[in-house]
C-alpha cells in the first residue's frame, strides 16, 4: 500500500542528500505503518499512530549508521552528543566497536608480540603477515583510499563480510581481518582470489588504529566440515607492543 | 520493456551503482538496461548534487544516497515482493547460492596433506571436476532466472552473462571462473545475488 505522497514528487529531488535520505526513511516508516493499520488514509493520518518519537530516533540511527555525522553550529551540541556530530578536531575517540568480548588476550612474549585475537583463516599461506592495522569504517577513509590509493603495508580491519565499502580497494591491502562472515563469504572469496591473507569471523580486542599487527596466515584454513562439525580451528592475531610500553 | 516494478530511472541508476559498487557508466547502463547517454546524464547530475562520488574512472554511491535508496526499495519493489512466483524463484536461488559458494571455494583451494592451500591450477582433473560442477550450477540457475525474468525481464541479463562466463571457462580460459577484474562467473553471480537481496529487502547471510 502506498502513500498519497508517493506519486506527488515528480519535480526535482530535495537539494540536500541529507534531506532526501531523511524524507525517504520517514516515508518508508509511514508506509509500513499505514499498511499495518488497515485504515484508510483519512483515518490513519489523524490516528496519532503514524510516527512516534522512537521512529524518529530510528531514522537518526540509520542515518548515522551510514557513517554520516551532522554538521553543528554550536559547540555545545558536539560536546553533548559527540557521537552524532562531526568532530571538533580535538582528538578522535577510540573506536571500541571491534572489541569482541570473547577475544583471547595474551601478555607480550620476548619479541614484544601480544595475542590480540583469533579468526578463521580463509586459506593457508607460506608465511605470516605483519602490517599496520587500519579500521575501515568511515566513508572518508574509503574515499581517501579510492582516490589516493592504499599506502603499502596496511592490514584492513573490516566488519562487513560482503565487503560493500571495501571491494574496489581490497587488492591493495596487505592483509584483512573481518569481524563477520565465514571463509566462504564474498570477502573470503575476494581475498583468496587476490592471494591476500585474511581472517574471517574474527574476535579481536585491544587493537588500536595504527598498531602493528601480525596475522597467522600459516594457520590451517577453516573448512566447511569444520563449520558443520563445530571444530574450533583458528588463526591468531598478535599486536606488537612498543618497548617503552612494556619496560 | 515490461516493468513490473515502479522504479524511476534515477533510482534505477542508483540501484545499478549500488550493485556494481565501483564501475563506469557503460557497465552500469548494461546492468540496468538503460541507454548509456541517459545513465551518464543522471550520473553527472547525481555527482553535482552530492548523491554519487566520481572516483575518476568509476562511480560509487554516497552513503546517504545508499540509505535513501534502500528506504525507497519497499515502494519500488512491492509488486515483486508480493509476487509469489518471483519470491519462490528467489528462495530457490538462495539454495543454489550455497552450492555456488562451495564450488568457488573449491576452485580456489586444494587439499594437500589435509590442508587447504591456494589452488595453483596444476591439477587439471581437480579443475575440470570443479568446472563440471559449475555447469551443474548453471543448469539449476537457468530455470530460476527464467522465472525471475517473468517478474522483471531485466533479470535475463544475468542469464546471458553467466552462460558466457561458463562457456569461456569450459573453453579453458579459467580466469572466467572467479577473476574479480572481469565479468567472471562469480562476479556476475555476486551482482545477481546483490540485486535480488535489494529487490527482496533481505540481507546477506554470511
Amino acid at each position: 500500500m502506498g502513500l498519497p505522497i508517493d506519486s506527488a514528487r515528480k519535480g526535482r529531488p530535495p537539494a540536500s542528500p541529507l534531506v532526501e535520505a531523511t524524507l525517504s526513511l520517514v516515508q518508508e516508516r509511514l508506509r509500513d505503518r499505514f499498511a499495518q493499520s488497515g485504515q484508510d488514509w483519512d483515518g490513519f493520518r489523524v490516528s496519532g499512530a503514524a510516527l512516534t518519537k522512537a521512529d524518529l530516533a530510528d531514522v537518526e540511527r540509520r542515518l548515522l549508521a551510514t557513517g554520516h555525522r551532522f554538521d553543528w553550529s554550536a559547540g555545545i551540541s558536539v560536546a553533548e552528543r559527540p557521537d552524532i556530530y562531526k568532530s571538533r578536531g580535538d582528538g578522535d575517540q577510540v573506536d571500541e566497536s571491534f572489541s569482541h568480548p570473547d577475544a583471547p588476550q595474551g601478555e607480550p612474549d620476548e619479541t614484544g608480540r601480544a595475542l590480540a585475537g583469533v579468526g578463521d583463516n580463509v586459506v593457508r599461506h607460506d608465511a605470516d603477515i605483519t602490517g599496520i592495522a587500519r579500521f575501515i569504517r568511515t566513508n572518508e577513509r574509503v574515499l581517501d583510499y579510492l582516490t589516493n590509493g592504499v599506502p603499502p603495508g596496511i592490514i584492513a580491519v573490516i566488519d562487513d563480510s560482503g565487503g560493500t565499502l571495501t571491494a574496489p580497494i581490497i587488492e591493495q591491502f596487505t592483509g584483512v581481518i573481518c569481524a563477520g562472515g565465514t571463509v566462504r563469504s564474498h570477502l573470503g572469496i575476494l581475498t583468496r582470489e587476490y592471494n591476500i591473507p585474511c581472517l574471517m569471523n574474527a574476535k579481536i580486542a585491544g587493537i588500536a588504529d595504527g598498531d602493528t599487527v601480525t596475522i597467522e596466515a600459516t594457520a590451517a584454513a577453516k573448512t566447511t566440515e569444520d563449520y558443520q562439525q563445530g571444530v574450533d580451528r583458528v588463526g591468531r592475531v598478535w599486536r606488537l607492543v612498543q618497548e617503552e610500553a612494556t619496560a | 520493456m515490461i516493468n513490473a516494478t515502479k522504479i524511476d530511472e534515477r533510482d534505477l541508476v542508483f540501484h545499478g551503482v549500488a550493485i556494481k559498487r565501483h564501475a563506469g557508466a557503460a557497465a552500469i547502463a548494461a546492468l540496468v538496461g538503460l541507454p548509456e547517454p541517459r545513465v551518464s546524464t543522471l550520473l553527472a547530475d547525481a555527482v553535482a548534487t552530492g548523491r554519487v562520488v566520481d572516483t575518476g574512472d568509476a562511480f560509487i554511491l554516497a552513503p546517504l544516497t545508499r540509505v535513501a535508496l534502500e528506504a525507497r526499495y519497499g515502494l519500488h519493489f512491492a509488486p515483486l515482493r508480493q509476487d509469489k512466483a518471483f519470491e519462490n524463484a528467489y528462495l530457490a536461488f538462495e539454495r543454489v547460492n550455497k552450492t555456488l559458494k562451495q564450488v568457488i571455494t573449491d576452485w580456489q583451494t586444494i587439499s594437500i596433506g589435509g590442508n587447504k592451500v591456494a589452488n595453483d591450477h596444476s591439477d587439471r582433473a581437480h579443475d575440470e571436476a570443479v568446472i563440471d560442477r559449475l555447469g551443474e550450477v548453471q543448469e539449476q540457475v537457468e530455470p530460476i532466472l527464467a522465472a525471475l525474468s517473468k517478474g522483471w525481464p531485466r533479470m535475463n541479463f544475468y542469464a546471458q552473462k553467466l552462460l558466457a562466463a561458463l562457456e569461456a571457462a569450459e573453453d579453458g580460459e579459467h580466469e572466467w571462473v572467479s577473476d574479480i577484474r572481469r565479468d567472471s562467473y562469480h562476479t556476475i553471480w555476486f551482482e545477481l545475488h546483490e540485486d535480488l537481496l535489494r529487490i527482496m529487502g533481505r540481507v546477506r547471510e554470511e
